[in-house]
């Protein structure tokens, strides 16, 4: 008797230990099994104390009701901080606008000026591709679903596909978890940076140094970008860009995209804008050019580098914060089950153990007439 | 074009006026718009004078100045507002202006901070450590152009805060 009340006891601390994982399984009936050991030894009478709902003492179901609606209250306050983040980031994206459009048109007007010069700077000018080097980013924290694990999966794709195809291959991560998959797995790692919950310009200029740095000295012919674009609260796609060499024509014609989260249908919604592409400016003759045209084109493309890793940082974050979201309402979810599963279970048990005591009056009292 | 730059220079009154396509408006004062690329610092502000840092050398805007477009160096921009009072400076590593002929300048730089928010202590200190790496680096390397440039902000940094560093 004492064993199997003992065995059922461990059985439910070891069900305390749970992790958000757990929630999606329910855990096969921990108070059922108490029951059921009660009813099948036919002994209910002599182990009173094993009558696991009537007495006022600590009660393994109640307790374990008790924690899965607090980790209920935690993903739940998880998930609206998530969404307080994701409108900071697309306010921080809609700061990095004027910059952003003022550099297209001044880069558009100098293009169109100087025509087929520009395109023998050597940012602009594709080589011959004999190494790529792939910048990655992704989180630093877990909790975020499918996030890191689409990106990474994506990644390792991307490199094996470049070394298949005898280009030499090395990596540039951001972001803690893309950095421990890879160091792991002894990938050629060239630089490693942290990601952080509000990329900021000193960090994006950090970033475009390097790479600018990589490209010129001839270490690398050419840079991709691995980010995750946020097209929807369920929806982040992995995607690939060239950064580095820039195409001329993609600076000054290609639009730009901003998202919007707003609440739609009583739950939250992201919208996704597409905003035309910023006039060429046009120069009037007279214009004084302080520096020859190419110099200052020369000048502006880091600052275009600079602005673009910014924004794919923004939008990389952004998107880790959805997939929080998400992830964290799936498991608020799942514990809402849980609690209504444990509810029943704790209440049939309960319904039982009286009818049983009933039952025992009844007979006792039979069995005195 | 550098005579006609210098001349702008010393009588910028009336060479602008001879210059300018746009002689038919003359109001005093201009439109800035200052960008970094994380935040935007004035968006059609109205000031009177704006001094550009430029990397031929500095040269004031006001109404109605020639249109110009420049690469900035690394120094100190200068803002003065229509209330007259002490300029506002912000010290800027680089960027790029560019000046229309509507009295609108555009200033996009990567950085900007406020001269008043530089501790001149973490600069010397700075610009020392930039001066040991320059000795330190081998002649010709990469190193020592990194340290060479580190060094060039430090002091134009210094000499904003009223250091004088060498």
């Amino acid at each position: 008797m004492r064993f199997f009340c003992v065995a059922a006891a461990l059985a439910t601390a070891s069900a305390f230990t749970t992790s958000p994982a757990a929630f999606t399984t329910i855990s096969p009936s921990v108070g059922e099994r108490s029951v059921n050991n009660v009813f099948a030894d036919n002994s209910a009478h002599r182990t009173r104390k094993a009558t696991i709902v009537m007495d006022g003492k600590a009660n393994a179901i109640r307790d374990r009701i008790t924690s899965v609606k607090n980790t209920r209250k935690i993903t739940m306050a998880m998930k609206l901080v998530a969404a307080a983040k994701v409108r900071r980031a697309q306010d921080a994206v809609l700061a990095t606008r004027p910059f952003s459009e003022t550099l297209q048109s001044v880069f558009g007007g100098l293009i169109e000026r100087l025509g087929g010069e520009a395109a023998e700077l050597p940012l602009l000018t594709q080589r011959d591709v004999k190494k790529v080097t792939i910048v990655v980013i992704t989180g630093d924290r877990g909790l975020c679903g499918g996030y890191n694990s689409f990106m990474i999966k994506k990644a390792e794709k991307r490199y094996n596909e470049l070394k298949a195809a005898g280009v030499d291959a090395d990596m540039v991560l951001i972001g803690k978890k893309g950095i421990t998959y890879f160091q792991r797995r002894k990938f050629p790692i060239r630089k490693t940076f942290e990601t952080g919950q509000n990329p900021d310009s000193k960090q994006a200029l950090a970033i475009s140094e390097e790479l600018l740095n990589t490209f010129l000295s001839g270490e690398t012919d050419a840079v991709e970008l691995l980010y995750t674009k946020f097209v929807s609260l369920i929806a982040s796609t992995p995607s690939i860009r060239t950064l580095v060499p820039f195409s001329a024509s993609e600076i000054s014609q290609k639009g730009d995209e901003v998202f919007q989260l707003t609440s739609g249908n009583g739950d939250f919604e992201v919208e996704r804008k597409e905003l035309d592409v910023a006039e060429p400016q046009e120069f009037p003759n007279d214009m004084i050019f302080e520096q020859d045209p190419l110099q200052i084109v020369n000048s502006i493309l880091p600052l275009y580098l600079n602005g673009q890793i910014l924004r794919t940082l923004q939008e990389s974050v952004a998107s880790e914060l959805a997939a929080r979201m998400q992830s964290m309402q799936s498991a608020s979810d799942n514990a809402g089950s849980l609690a209504k599963d444990l509810s029943m279970q704790y209440n049939r048990a309960r319904q039982a153990a009286v009818t049983q005591e009933i039952l025992e009056i009844v007979s006792g009292a039979q069995a005195l007439e | 074009m550098m005579q006609s730059t210098l001349l702008r220079r010393i009588a910028p009154t009336l060479t602008r006026r001879a210059l300018s396509s746009n002689a038919a408006e003359a109001s005093s004062v201009m439109t800035l718009n200052f960008n970094l690329p994380h935040e935007t610092i004035y968006n059609g502000a109205t000031v009177s004078q704006v001094i550009v840092p430029g990397a031929a050398g500095e040269y004031g805007v006001t109404a109605d100045h020639v249109p110009v477009v420049a690469q900035l160096k690394a120094g100190v921009l200068q803002i003065m507002h229509e209330s007259a009072g002490e300029p506002e400076k912000y010290f800027v590593p680089g960027g790029f202006s560019i000046t229309h002929d509507n009295s609108v300048t555009d200033i996009s730089c990567p950085e900007a901070v406020k001269v008043d928010d530089i501790d001149p202590a973490a600069v010397s200190s700075n610009f020392e450590a930039a001066r040991n790496a320059y000795t330190a680096a081998e002649a010709g390397s990469a190193a020592q152009a990194e340290a060479m440039v580190d060094m060039e902000v430090y002091r134009s940094m210094g000499s904003a805060v009223g250091i004088n560093l060498s």
